[in-house]
Order: structure tokens, then sequence, then C-alpha cells
């Protein structure tokens, strides 16, 4: 009769056990899924760049400067990889892109320059893609270390050694909404 | 969980049973009496099965459930699988064009937006052509969804605020709600949507005539979508409203939004009436939809948008009154303190909605008379240019400035403004400047009649003979068929304001006037004065042509 008893406990144990690590791993891809997604986006404002730099070129000979920060800063967040580091460079391309659309404000010309409107639409889009992506990524890591560091399954997850994931973290003026309709 | 709605999609199902079984019960009841009515008028066929009353034959009653029952099956799948398509061609929305720059923005946006939410659903971007401002969404059995747009919306809001509408409707997909109100839709109200069509239509043939009978399964039909309104709840928009706050954490841009389509013309007219419960707004003002109760929660789909305002507010810790400064504050700036109160739509000669033009847009337009209908920027109401205060303003400007010494005191009843007195065939008329329709003296009319100096170009003796055989076949047809003379809107005397009587010259020569015989003097319509002298002078009469 104990021992039935005790097998039972033990068998139900296991599958609690079984069930919080299925639990775990699934959010553990839900982050590493989220993160690709911001990637993509990364690596769209990347590409989108050259283009507008070199379309805005012509018209802003006196800013060289502004358009310098924002291709040495592309290029250094290009050539990161790791994470913390990445997130960190990718806030600094941010930082001169939005300068860069302040000084654009200063150019009427480029307002009616159907080409560089659509490129910053674009720019834009990808801009707040970035932030939206970002901003889910942050909503899942944090599900995941709620995960992680609530009662029962911390036991778990320091069993099978689960490291928490890092947030995105981003200065506070984030997020551009630049209007120009 | 961030976004991932399946158990509330799973909850749903069972509405949307509801709505079968509703269907079902519908097609049993209708067929049951169309069969006890076959039963009543031939009782003798059936004589034999038993008793004259359905009731008593369990046979033909199961018979009669299972043809229901393929029926409505057949409905229902061809109503809810292809609810899409269906919703999008009664509103007539378009994909949007990718190198159009508004529109390249909606999809944009609408990508942000299923970024935010997780890339949980594809969502097809539609876009309604029409300048009223609101927004709805679909999505079906075939897991197929869509956001339809308005131009007036697309192009009217802030990127910003675009997205708050767009995160709206895009909860509504996604949590499911949206299916269950399509299948409604799609299911009951897509009839009523057509039968405003055919209505519109058949308005001005006969008012009188009701509705054809095959149209009493579509009307029970329309009660019936009235009826589903119990079933979907206001909840689920400040549901959405509250989703749509944790995807862009932006509450004011949202309440901006609703502030500024409630305020506009939100589509009354353009999408039809069934489909509202699918709109981010109501088109159709109602007053239960302002108000709170237990009714007024019962049967709106819509909850106040006060409230929805003011909650939403209330994240950013703003007043109604801070955000209405705000936006008034940004409209100034933009076009140098024109209200919107000022601005115009203005229908043109091809019968086209153009517009709003500010004031100073209207000073340049040529083409607008007082004639033209016109629609205030912010109300609903359609009227004639001459019933504006502030146009007519502008028209007296015009006038004033061109024609100042021959304006008189008198008013052209149609036009409001003040008549011109000129010079014709050597006496004085009044005529209008805008519509040129002519007020006489009576005893000036013999004198201009007897005069021969005015010439008559080709257009007018046309015109004349068209007029007078027209005449006469609708006085022939009169005098056979002993109807009154047709009312046609009776005009007001210019100088006492009472009715005047309208009536033909005389039975020789049919050119209508209208005369007050108060104060002895005929109203010619534009070219009526011309038309009358010409028939006069080359005899025109009905016989002779």
């Amino acid at each position: 009769m104990i021992t039935s008893i005790f097998i039972a406990i033990v068998l139900i144990l296991i599958i609690w056990v079984i069930i919080i690590y299925n639990n775990i791993i699934s959010l553990k891809n839900q982050v590493k899924s989220a993160w690709s997604q911001i990637d993509v986006q990364l690596k769209r404002r990347h590409d989108l760049i050259p283009n507008l730099v070199s379309a805005v070129k012509g018209y802003m000979q006196y800013e060289r400067d502004v358009l310098q920060r924002v291709v040495t800063a592309r290029t250094t967040a290009m050539n990161t990889f790791r994470m913390l580091e990445k997130a960190e460079k990718e806030n600094l391309l941010t930082e001169a892109l939005h300068n860069l659309f302040a000084v654009m404000e200063k150019y009427p010309v480029l307002k009616s320059n159907t080409n560089v409107l659509e490129l910053q639409e674009e720019l834009v889009s990808t801009e707040n893609k970035i932030a939206f992506s970002r901003q889910f990524y942050n909503d899942i890591v944090a599900n995941y270390s709620t995960m992680l560091e609530s009662f029962p399954n911390n036991i778990v997850a320091s069993f099978f050694k689960f490291e928490p994931a890092e947030y995105f973290r981003v200065k506070e003026t984030e997020k551009i909404k630049p209007e120009y309709n | 969980m961030p976004i991932t709605f399946i158990d509330i999609e799973k909850q749903k199902t069972w509405r949307i049973g509801i709505f079968y079984f509703i269907l079902l019960c519908l097609y049993y009841i209708v067929a049951i009496a169309f069969v006890q009515g076959i039963f009543f008028i031939f009782p003798i066929f059936f004589i034999k099965t038993g008793s004259i009353f359905i009731w008593n034959n369990p046979h033909t009653l199961l018979i009669i459930f299972i043809f229901c029952v393929f029926l409505s099956v057949i409905h229902f799948y061809f109503s809810s699988f292809n609810a899409v398509q269906n919703v999008m061609k009664n509103i007539e929305a378009t994909i949007p064009d990718t190198n159009d720059g508004i529109h390249k923005r909606f999809i944009n946006i609408l990508n942000e937006i299923q970024i935010a939410s997780g890339n949980v659903k594809k969502i097809q971007p539609m876009v309604i052509p029409s300048l009223s401002m609101n927004a709805l969404a679909v999505s079906d059995l075939r897991g197929e969804s869509a956001v339809a747009i308005t131009e007036g919306l697309l192009s009217r809001l802030s990127r910003q605020q675009l997205e708050a509408v767009l995160a709206h409707e895009s909860y509504h997909i996604i949590s499911g709600d949206c299916l269950e109100a399509t299948i409604a839709t799609s299911l009951f109200g897509l009839y009523a949507a057509m039968l405003d069509k055919l209505q519109s239509f058949g308005e001005d043939e006969k008012r009188e005539g009701g509705l054809h009978p095959a149209f009493i399964f579509f009307w029970i039909l329309v009660k019936m979508s009235y009826l589903l309104n119990l079933l979907i709840s206001r909840e689920r928009e400040y549901r959405a409203d509250a989703a749509s706050v944790r995807m862009t954490r932006n509450p004011v841009a949202l309440a901006e939004a609703l502030y500024l389509i409630s305020n506009n013309w939100r589509g009354t007219g353009t999408i039809s009436s069934g489909l509202e419960m699918l709109c981010v707004i109501n088109p159709k003002e109602s007053e239960i939809d302002e108000s709170e109760g237990f009714w007024a929660n019962l049967i709106s789909t819509h909850p106040p948008i006060k409230k929805r305002i003011k909650t939403l507010l209330n994240m950013a810790h703003l007043s109604l009154s801070d955000m209405e400064k705000k936006i008034n504050d940004k409209h100034e700036k933009a076009e140098d303190i024109e209200t919107t109160e000022n601005r115009y739509y203005v229908l043109d000669k091809s019968n086209q909605w153009q517009g709003p033009y500010t004031t100073s847009e209207l000073k340049e337009i040529s083409w607008i008379s007082p004639g033209t209908w016109i629609k205030k920027f912010s109300s609903e109401d359609i009227e004639r240019a001459s019933e504006d205060d502030f146009l007519n303003c502008l028209f007296l400007e015009h006038l004033t400035s061109s024609h100042s010494k021959h304006i008189s005191d008198i008013k052209c009843p149609l036009c409001k403004q003040p008549l011109l007195k000129i010079p014709y065939e050597r006496t004085y008329i009044y005529r209008c400047h805008y519509c040129r329709g002519s007020l006489v003296d009576n005893d000036k009319i013999h004198r201009i009649l007897a005069r021969r100096e005015q010439k008559f170009n080709e257009r007018i003796t046309a015109l004349a003979k068209a007029v007078q055989l027209d005449n006469q076949k609708n006085l022939f047809y009169r005098k056979n068929n002993n109807t009154k003379l047709e009312t046609r809107q009776l005009i007001r005397c210019p100088k006492c304001q009472n009715f005047m009587m309208k009536r033909f010259y005389s039975l020789a020569y049919l050119v209508e006037i209208d005369r007050c015989g108060i104060c002895n003097v005929t109203w010619f319509e534009s070219d009526e004065l011309e038309i009358l002298q010409c028939v006069i002078e080359n005899k025109i009469t009905a016989n002779s042509i």
C-alpha cells in the first residue's frame, strides 16, 4: 500500500517536472523567435540607410558630420554580434538617425522629393517595427523570467541550468513619431 | 502571456453555433408556414394522410426539417466561408495601391501592428473609396481576415492615430470576436445592406407601393439582425481599446482618433446599416449608443464614445478639454486659424463630392452657385449653398463687387441673393445673377412680349419647341387620367413671401410661370422668359410643330 502511494507520488512529481520543463522550453523558444524578429528589422534598417544617405547627400552639403555619424554608427552596429553590445550599438544608430530626421526637417526641398519621402517612410516604418518587436521581445522575456523565478519552477530551472534572457534595453527617448502629413 | 488569444477564440465558437441555430429556426418556421398554406389551399390531396393541420403529421414535419437543415447549411456555408469577400464587395473596398504614398503607409502600419501583436495572423489591408472616416474589420471561417479603412480616415489621421485605430481593429480579428460579428453580418446584415440599396433605387418611382412580397424573407432577416445586436456586446469595444493601448502604448493617439472620427462624417449612407457592428464607430449617430443602462447595453453594439475617450485619456492623466485644445491648436497651425466649422464639401457638376474646401478656397471656385449642394465638414446634413449664412455672405460680397449699381432690395426666391435690376427690351426686369431667373411686373410682360429687340439663339428656339411638346404631353396625360397637377415645390413670392401660383402662361403657349396674385408679379425661371417670347414671336404651338 505504502509503496504504491510512494510510486504514485514519484510519478506525479516526474510528470510535474516534465510539464514545467516543457513550458520553460516553449517560452525560451518564443524568446528566440522574438529576437530573430528584431534581427530581421535591424537588418532591414541597415539595408535602407545607404539609400537614404545617398538620396539626401546632394541636398545636405553642410550637414556632412550628421550623415557621417549615421554611416559610422551603421557599420559598427553591423559588425557587433554579441547581444548586449549589439543593443547598445543599435541604440546609437537610432539616435544618429533621429538626429538626421530632425535636420532633414530644415530642408523643405527634401519634402517635395518623392524618393526621399518614400525612403523616409520606409525607415520610419522600420524604426517602429523595431520598437514594436523589441516591445514584444521584452514582454516575452518578462514572462520567461517570471517563469524561471517563481517558486516551484525555480528549482527545476536551476536543476536544468536555464539561463535568464536579457532585456533589450533602450534609453527613454525612443520610438520616433515624425509627422509629415 | 502577451497576445495569444487561442482560448478566447475557443469560447467564441458556441456563439457561432447559436447563429446557425437561429438561422435554422427561421427557415423551419417559414417552411412550415408555407407548407401549411398549401395544405389549406388544396386540402383534398393531403386529407388521406390524416389531419389537415401539419402538426398532426410527424412525417411531413420531419421531411421539412431535413429540407431546412439542408437549406440552412448551404446558406451558412456560402455566407460565412466567403464572408470577407462578400462584405468587401458590398462596401466596394479595393486592395491598396503600393505606388501610392498614403496607401503604402497604411500597409506599413498594418505590418507594424502585426509585429506588435506577435505575428499571430495575416491581415489583408483594404481601402474603401469614401471620404467618410471609419474603419472596419472582418474575418471568416476560412481564416481570411481584412481591415478596411476609408480614404478619408487614411489621409486625415496622423501616423500614430492610424496605428492606434489599426491596433484596435486587429485586436478584433486576433481575439476572434470579429469572426462572430462577421458571421452575424453575412448571415443577416448583408441582406439589410442589400435592401438598403434596393430601397434607395426604388425610392423615386413608388414611395407608397411598399415592398415586393419576395422581399419579405429578406425583411425578416433584416429584423433578425437587430436582434443579433443583443448577442454582440459592447464590452468587446472596450477590450479592443485596451488591447490597442497595450500594443501601441499610446492611449492619447486612440482617443484623438476616436474624437476626430466622431466629430466628422462617419460614413452614414456609404456604409450600410447591416455592417455597423464591424465598424470602429457606429456609422449612424444614434442616441442609444450614447446612453448607458441595461437596455442600452443590451441593444446597442457600440459603447458611448465619450466614455471610451475618457477612459483612454485617464490612462494618460489628461482631460477631455486638454485634448480638444491640443487638436484645435494643431488645426490652427495647419490652416491659418481656419476652424473645421468653416470647411465644406461641394457637389460638382458631374455629381462628385469635392473638398473639403476652406472658405478662402471656396472664393476661388467659379462653378459654385447658391443652388449647389454643399455639406458642412462638421455636420451630416446636405443643403443648398443658399441656406448657409456664411456662403451667402460670400455670394453677396461677390455680387456687390461686380454689379454694385444694379443691386435691388428684392431677393431671388431660389438663391436668396439680391436680384439685379437690369434693362431688358427697353424696360426693366429683376434678374438673379446666379440662377438667371427673372422677376417681371405683370404689366411689363405684355410690353416685353410685344417688343422684338431681343434676338433668340438656336438653343432657345430648340428649348422652346421641346418645352411646348413636353408640356402638351403632360397636359394631355393629366386630363385623361384626371390626376392633379404634379406637386413641384412651390416658390415663395420675393416681395410678399406668400406662395406663388404655378400655371401655364396660357393654354396656347404652354410655358410654366409662377405668379403672385397679391403683388402682381411673375417669376420666370432661367430661360423661361426668353422661351415665352420666342414661342409667341414665332407662333410655336405644340400643334404646329
